[in-house]
């Protein structure tokens, strides 16, 4: 069915704040009082209580600050155990709660430098890839 | 300061698996077992408090009316695993401003078998897809910190573990009364690396009673009053360039209950503390002050949290052993330290115990109660 193909959309999945397209990246906010940076986006800045904060597109990099290896999941998840959970540091000293890919569960250590992945996560009822994100160890340089 | 408040009476359902029993059934258990330990008919109780979680509505009448319908006015707490702790906080900011001489928290829960959701969970998006709201990950995710900043070892943490379920077959309320070895604990099913099965409060059916009173009502009961003699409650604070998911801000109010009660942290005789996970225990007892930063791996794992310690900590079995049916667990902490404080404690008793204190946290916020005979 070459026309659904065509008419076939990427959106991201609820909750995932993200930018698609040829350069993707995570939607975050950040303060024009205070310059402070937040993901999930928010409307009153924590830092200051500023209203009204600018939508910005974040680092797809970063470092692992912490992590864990998941041996069980929860229903309703896609993520088959065993995966890594983590808390991923921006510079823009944002912490993004994700999962890691593309690597061995059993080498992940603090403080390893992360990449940003988007990818399709499912495909919704209308036909739609509903897209999420993920990290993964960055590539050297 | 207002009128001082006394814990008069408390009371438990045994905490366990209890599938053909209903809430109303296990709450009355509780609340009647407080009144007669406090000597109170029901009549006299001025105020209901009802810390639950997810029993639905009006389960705060439908578990007191278990024990009469007395037209008091009953409120519903909910602070997740904290909730009961927190009526009974609402309870006392009552008695201490003239309001009531006489309250009653009832805490009480049935929860299904399996691994709890964290926040965010309910609403399907993006933590729930990807399955980052698994409850173990959160705390394994500060443990893993730890481990990184402090070599803290996975056998610490475990230990805690061990400590609670040893307490626990000393306790016939527990949930598991059975001790458990080093290497039971290390060898059950990894959940969350470093939180093993054994390392994880199961899901508990259990209800809470405590009575509450002013001192002034409370010497018509008792010559030996148990004092709440002070208590806290609060929320994360948001502090630029830390991004710890601590539940609140243990050590601040830790620290404001430590002046207001004229004592410091080596004046604790028995402690309860929230060990959802047995990393729990480690953190706290730095951030409640018994411990230098960095050190609650080895001041746990050397033996100064058990019965016999520096500071007993979870002397019924805490979370882990005697089990965590969400809002009944404040009222059982309270309910421990009473025993302890009044010298009622069993085999478990602390020699000469006088200063308690209490930290129960719940996702939304955390108590911190000292108690004093």
């Amino acid at each position: 069915m070459s026309e659904a193909a065509t008419e076939r959309k990427q959106v991201p999945l609820k909750g995932a704040r993200l930018r698609l397209g040829d350069s993707p990246a995570l939607l975050g906010s950040r303060c024009p009082q205070c310059g402070e940076h937040f993901y999930p986006p928010r409307y009153v800045c924590l830092n200051c209580f500023h209203e009204g904060l600018e939508e910005v597109a974040l680092s797809t990099h970063g470092e692992l600050y912490t992590f864990t290896i998941a041996r069980a999941a929860l229903p309703g998840t896609l993520m088959t155990p065993p995966y890594v959970i983590a808390q991923v540091r921006l510079p823009e000293g944002v912490s993004v709660a994700t999962v890691l890919t593309d690597v061995d569960p059993e080498t992940v250590r603090i403080g390893m430098p992360l990449e940003l992945v988007v990818e399709k996560a499912l495909v919704d009822s209308e036909g739609n890839d509903l897209m999420t994100f993920k990290f993964r160890p960055a590539k050297e340089a | 300061m207002g009128e001082r408040v006394v814990i008069l009476g408390v009371g438990l359902h045994p905490f366990g698996r209890h599938p053909e029993k209903t809430v109303g059934e296990m709450a009355r258990v509780a609340a009647l077992g407080a009144l007669k330990d406090a000597g109170v008919e029901f009549k006299d109780v001025q105020a209901g408090f009802c810390g639950h979680v997810v029993q639905g509505v009006g389960t705060g009448l439908r578990t007191f009316g278990e024990v009469g319908l007395t037209g008091i006015p009953i409120t519903n707490v909910e602070l997740a695993c904290a909730s009961s702790s927190r009526a009974s906080m609402l309870a006392a900011d009552a008695i201490s401003g003239g309001i009531y001489d006489l309250a009653m928290v009832i805490g009480v829960e049935k929860m299904e078998r399996g691994l709890l959701s964290g926040v965010g969970g309910a609403e399907g998006g993006y933590q729930s897809k990807m399955g980052i709201t698994l409850m173990p990950a959160l705390y394994a995710m500060m443990a893993q910190r730890h481990m990184h900043l402090h070599g803290t070892k996975h056998e610490h943490f475990a230990q805690v573990s061990v400590k609670s379920h040893r307490n626990g077959a000393l306790n016939p309320n527990a949930q598991y009364q059975k001790a458990l070895t080093l290497e039971d604990v290390l060898n059950s099913r990894m959940i969350a690396d470093p939180i093993t099965l054994y390392e994880c409060s199961p899901t508990t059916d259990g209800a809470s009673a405590v009575i509450l009173a002013s001192e002034k009502k409370a010497k018509q009961y008792t010559n030996s009053p148990v004092y709440m003699d002070t208590w806290e409650g609060g929320t994360p604070q948001y502090v630029r360039g830390q991004s710890d998911f601590l539940e609140g801000p243990n050590t601040l109010l830790a620290n404001r209950v430590y002046e207001r009660a004229g004592i410091g942290p080596e004046d604790v005789d028995v402690a309860q503390v929230h060990d959802a996970f047995s990393p729990g225990e480690v953190f706290l007892v730095e951030e409640l002050g018994f411990c230098p930063h960095g050190e609650g791996g080895p001041f746990v794992w050397e033996g100064n949290t058990e019965i016999d310690g520096r500071i007993p900590i979870n002397t019924d079995g805490g979370l882990l052993s005697r089990g965590h049916p969400i809002g009944a667990t404040g009222g059982a902490m309270i309910t421990e330290l009473t025993l302890q404080l009044r010298g009622q404690a069993g085999p478990r008793q602390v020699k000469g115990a006088k200063t308690a204190l209490m930290h129960n946290a719940g996702i939304g916020g955390v108590n911190v109660i000292a108690f004093k005979r």
